[in-house]
């Protein structure tokens, strides 16, 4: 049962801190976890002598965690490598867009006023 | 969006007065003006709902989206004060965000220059 617990350790504290920059930083720590609880299923359904199944059914959550884990952070999370258009040293494309109030925020305005980061990012992630 | 919080909270507030934070995505704007008051971040959000210049800037995953639809890469830029790139990062695996660390050390150090 020690297995279950690992794995499900694993997925909470991926979940909790999320917001720790390490923590989220590593996604391949929980596939390691998961790797881990599998391994000590594997022992104990070697090790259980009588019943079985419990450790058969550790063993079932945990594989099933391994691969959806890695399938999530090695294939689905994969960001594909594409040229961009960014160059440390010079000046990135232009652009006017629309703030929350509906205001254009024009990025060639801070020129000569002060730095400025930009965040792409996608909804909530 | 956890990049944007822990990059508002370590800076001081002299220091979140010298940078411009601007933070696009295709979201509707309501959304992100919800989750901006929410926060109370000093920071414009930008609605870019056609992706455009996410593409002209060479930042969009194709078709990456949960439906199949493109989104952007989640990226990270610093300007200098002269708009030129001074750092930059684009992730490879969108659960990863460039180390707040980073970011902040390359933001103080362009506030901290005389204009």
């Amino acid at each position: 049962m020690l297995s279950v617990l690992v794995a499900l350790g694993a997925v909470a504290t991926y979940v909790l801190f999320l917001g720790v920059a390490v923590v989220r930083n590593h996604p391949e720590g929980y596939v390691i976890a998961f790797a881990l609880a599998t391994g000590l299923a594997v022992l104990a359904v070697v090790r259980a002598r009588t019943r079985r199944w419990p450790a058969w059914a550790a063993l079932g959550v945990t594989s099933l965690l391994l691969v959806a884990g890695a399938w999530f952070n090695f294939v689905v999370a994969r960001v594909p490598d594409a040229p961009t258009a960014l160059r440390v040293g010079e000046q990135p494309p232009d652009f006017t867009l629309p703030d929350a109030a509906g205001r254009p925020v024009t990025l060639a305005d801070y020129r000569g006023q002060k730095p400025v980061v930009l965040v792409f990012y996608r909804g909530y992630w | 969006m956890s990049e944007l919080q822990g990059l508002g909270a370590q800076l001081s507030e002299a220091e979140q007065a010298g940078v411009e934070i601007i933070a696009i995505s295709p979201d509707p704007n309501e959304r992100s003006q919800q989750l901006a008051e929410g926060l109370r971040l000093g920071y414009r959000f930008v609605a870019d709902r056609d992706l455009a210049v996410s593409r002209r800037f060479g930042l969009i995953h194709a078709r990456g989206g949960p439906d199949g639809q493109d989104v952007p890469r989640p990226a990270t830029v610093v300007l200098d004060r002269a708009g030129v790139v001074r750092w930059f990062s684009v992730s490879h695996n969108f659960q990863v965000r460039p180390a707040p660390g980073d970011v902040l050390r390359v933001v103080r150090s362009l506030v901290a220059e005389k204009g």
